[in-house]
């Protein structure tokens, strides 16, 4: 027999354990490199702000959130391919064995189990990788059908072949411990059940009761398998910690950003302003999900200016709040700020003289109909030189904002907060509208944001737009929903298409566990077929190989989750909303993950249980 | 159900195993009758059929055709959950191979079938322990199959096919694989059953059981024939 031959022939006569080995390890390589291409995609790379899309918090948010996933999927792969290759080993500690009893010498059979070993790897991780690939593409073509444009990068090949080799190796140092593990033990302990099923205490006598007949079968197996159970849950638990990670982190990081984005444009709000000032508006919000605005736009043509009389006769409208705001394009200039050194307890200086372009909003602080989350403090009078920074730029224009200084048309502000805005993506400032229209000479708002908090919101929706026709013809009414839900949409659909990856990981965990029910299965078969042929029923050996699965799943489950929540807390978003619904759809979705692994560890259960009873008993 | 009162009562049985293309038959046109407390010995060389026949008999097998009447059930017909029922109930069967469960003890294995069987839990702590005094392993009852020699692992068997005091034995090859001493004291187990009336069946090289037997039979080629005639 050559030395090549033997292991392709091995690997074919067994079928269903290579091709789960496979299809395990190819998950892992396709849902790293989907991650990794996908994040690149969508404009948010790690650690990178995007260009032109999502805010700077927003970005930093899902690049943690992928990096932590991509960290978790790695070591989740790690531990998938070290259990499969101990099961793939596991069943073939007899077979070594054997060889070597009959005179095999270490080193064929070491290289017998080796090829096995890179073939199954190269396999695993070529396919994984065009499965990765083709991930990818899938996404952002349903992206693109959706209505979102997201432009498709060429394939960073680079990446590809840095995912491939980092997984191929980390399969060959994990597969390669159990094979020389194997090859090292005596021939007649490899044979000798005590090391094959790893029995090693003598137990005591106890008749089992009648009631949970099956469950306590069940218990007795796994705890005198104890090396392969506790393989199993450690390696499941894993998944649920990832699984929960991403479940968790990701619900709740989908609905804290959709309520800051919420907050920030607000519910039900209506915006009054000049037809291509209101145009130029709402692209300034579309800029959050790919759109781009009027670069010429002059914010501060006369005509666009809200007549005083306008304003004079909203505010008689009852049930409404009227939000009156200028909004102009400056130029803003970082200025250090000072602070107290925790260390040598001297005040240094923090920051530099950055300098952009920036949005600069003007608002009146006691009538703002916004709530922002706010980092610091919001701005709280009107006469102050304080302002409130969008979060990209304080990323993109200071070290330490809430100590920094600002300096937009000659004049200097104190930064008194940080706001997540989806405004020019939060390339924006917010200063007293006062101060403003001071600085700028600009004594009229250019836009006013109403609410209306009456339950005849038609009736004076419009009685508004009557009175705006009656003021200025040129002047529009528009519902800021749209746009609200458009960015809400957008952000829903990154979030959801995350989520891919617990699907992808609870696939390769589904693939574990049948794994181990199929290792398992293997192991007791002849031993559930003399039971068989003591009087057991098939659906009893069902039952109770199922009732292993659960015990197994449960245990993981146990382990796993508490620890994705602990690691969701630490990486989550600050200030999370959660609230009674986000723990029912939390909880809802890690039961589902549970029942989905459970159900399908049920298939080869069920298919044992069908064959002949001399069929399993003579099973080799 | 029919009314025939015989123990087991086969008609032109047959079975045919298929392996890859080629047809091996291991029973042909087998007849046989057993009544109640009749010792049966069935010998024959390897490859004859003897375990074919005891597999049908004990409901584990199935024939390709023919009839195979135990108990008055023509198991051919029934279902693999009526099969399992009437296993547990009413055969004991000691396998060639032993096939003690390996992660059980020795008490394990002999009360499992009880315990299947829902018996009180008194009743199998008194059954095991008496159990193992008939075969003489009281001293191995917590010790792992593996950990016995093959003579004590058939008796075990023995004791784990008697555990439900099922009313027919299936024994097949009970001494094959032990020395002359061991194999003595399985002779001596089934004189016992013998003298307490159980019906057994015995597939056997064996002269010193083939000597026990109440009806003699061959079986070659799949065929069975009376020594007796």
């Amino acid at each position: 027999m050559s030395e090549t031959s033997f292991p392709v022939n091995d690997l074919l006569r067994r079928k269903l354990q290579t091709g789960l080995t496979v299809a395990s390890l190819t998950l892992c390589v396709a849902l790293t490199v989907f991650l990794l291409l996908f994040g690149e995609n969508i404009g948010f790379e790690i650690s990178q702000v995007a260009e032109g899309k999502l805010t700077s918090g927003f970005s930093i948010i899902f690049s943690q959130f992928i990096t932590f996933i991509g960290l978790l999927i790695v070591v989740t792969g790690a531990v998938i391919v070290s259990f499969m290759v101990f099961v793939m080993m596991s069943q073939r500690v007899k077979d070594i064995g054997l060889m070597r009893a009959t005179g095999c010498p270490n080193d064929l059979i070491f290289g017998y189990f080796m090829t096995e070993l890179l073939i199954v790897t190269f396999v695993s991780c070529f396919l994984g990788v065009v499965f990765g690939i083709l991930a990818d593409y899938a996404s952002i073509s349903l992206f693109s059908f959706t209505g979102f444009q997201i432009l498709q990068k060429p394939v960073n090949f680079w990446l590809i072949l840095l995912i491939f080799v980092l997984f191929f190796v980390l399969a060959v140092i994990f597969g390669v411990k159990p094979i020389l593990d194997v090859t090292k033990v005596e021939p007649a302990k490899a044979i000798s059940p005590t090391y094959h099923y790893g029995l090693s205490k003598e137990p005591g006598f106890r008749v089992i009761s009648k009631s949970s007949f099956t469950v306590k079968i069940a218990l007795r197996s796994l705890f005198r398998r104890k090396s392969a159970t506790i393989r199993i849950i450690l390696c499941l638990a894993t998944v649920f910690t990832l699984v929960t990670v991403a479940i968790a982190g990701g619900i709740i990081a989908d609905q804290t950003t959709k309520s800051w984005v919420e907050k920030a444009i607000g519910r039900d709000m209506i915006l009054i302003a000049h037809k291509n000032m209101s145009d130029q508006y709402k692209l300034l919000l579309s800029k959050f999900h790919g759109a781009k605005e009027d670069l010429q736009f002059n914010y501060t043509e006369q005509e666009y200016l809200v007549p005083e009389s306008l304003l004079n006769q909203l505010k008689t409208i009852s049930s409404i709040d009227v939000d009156a705001r200028l909004v102009v394009e400056g130029h803003v200039r970082e200025v250090p700020g000072e602070i107290i050194d925790s260390e040598t307890a001297t005040i240094i200086s923090v920051g530099d003289d950055r300098e952009g372009e920036s949005l600069i909003v003007g608002v009146e602080p006691e009538k703002v109909l916004s709530e922002w989350f706010v980092e610091g403090e919001p701005l709280k009078e009107s006469e102050t030189l304080e302002a409130v920074v969008g979060e990209s730029l304080a990323q993109k224009m200071f070290s330490k904002p809430l100590n920094q200084y600002l300096m937009v048309f000659d004049r200097i502000f104190n930064v008194t907060g940080v706001c997540m805005d989806p405004i020019n993506n939060g390339n924006v400032t917010y200063v007293p509208l006062d101060v403003l229209q001071n600085v700028t000479g600009i004594l009229k708002p250019n836009i006013v944001m109403v609410r209306v908090d009456s339950v005849n919101r038609a009736e004076v929706l419009e009685q508004i737009r009557t009175t705006v026709d009656g003021v200025d013809s040129e002047f529009r009414v528009f519902e800021l929903n749209e746009a609200l839900e458009e960015n809400v949409g957008f952000l829903g659909y990154v979030w959801s298409t995350l989520m891919f990856l617990p699907l992808f990981s609870l696939i390769a965990a589904s693939l574990c566990l049948i794994g181990y029910v199929v290792l398992a299965i293997a192991e007791q078969s002849r031993e559930l077929g003399v039971l068989r042929a003591l009087g057991i029923k098939p659906k009893t050996v069902t039952k109770t190989v199922s009732e292993q699965s659960f015990i197994v799943l449960l245990s993981s489950f146990v382990a796993g989750v508490p620890i994705g929540i602990i690691l969701t807390l630490l990486i989550l978003v600050p200030e999370p909303v959660v609230t009674s619904h986000t723990i029912l759809e939390i909880a809802g979705w890690l039961l589902v993950a549970l029942v989905v692994m459970f159900v399908s560890s049920l298939y080869p259960a069920v298919k044992f249980a069908r064959k002949p009873i001399l069929e399993i008993m003579n099973k080799p | 159900m029919t009314m025939d009162k015989s123990v087991v009562s086969a008609s032109l049985l047959c079975k045919i195993y298929q392996i890859n293309d080629i047809n091996i038959e291991a029973l042909k046109d087998v007849n046989l009758k057993v009544e109640k407390g009749e010792f049966i010995g069935i010998s024959g060389p390897s490859g004859a059929g003897k375990t074919t026949l005891l597999n049908i008999i004990g409901g584990i097998d199935r024939p390709t055709s023919g009839k195979i009447i135990v108990f008055g059930h023509d198991l051919s017909v029934e279902d693999e959950d009526f099969l399992a029922d009437f296993r547990c109930n009413n055969v004991g069967f000691v396998f060639q191979s032993y096939n003690l469960v390996s992660t059980l003890s020795v008490s394990e294995n002999i009360a499992f079938p009880m315990e299947w069987a829902r018996k009180p839990e008194d009743y199998i702590e008194n059954r095991v322990e008496e159990l193992l005094r008939i075969v003489g392993l009281e001293h191995r009852a917590d010790h792992f199959s593996f950990q016995l020699s093959g003579g004590e692992q058939q008796r075990v068997a023995f004791a784990r096919a008697l555990a439900n005091d099922p009313p027919l034995l299936l024994v097949d090859e009970p001494t094959g694989n032990l020395d002359v001493k061991t194999g003595l004291k399985i002779v001596q187990i089934l004189r016992k059953l013998k003298d307490d009336g159980k019906t057994i069946i015995v597939a056997t090289h064996d002269e010193r059981i083939t000597r026990l037997a109440d009806q003699k039979l061959y079986l070659e080629d799949g065929k069975l024939v009376s020594l007796d005639e």
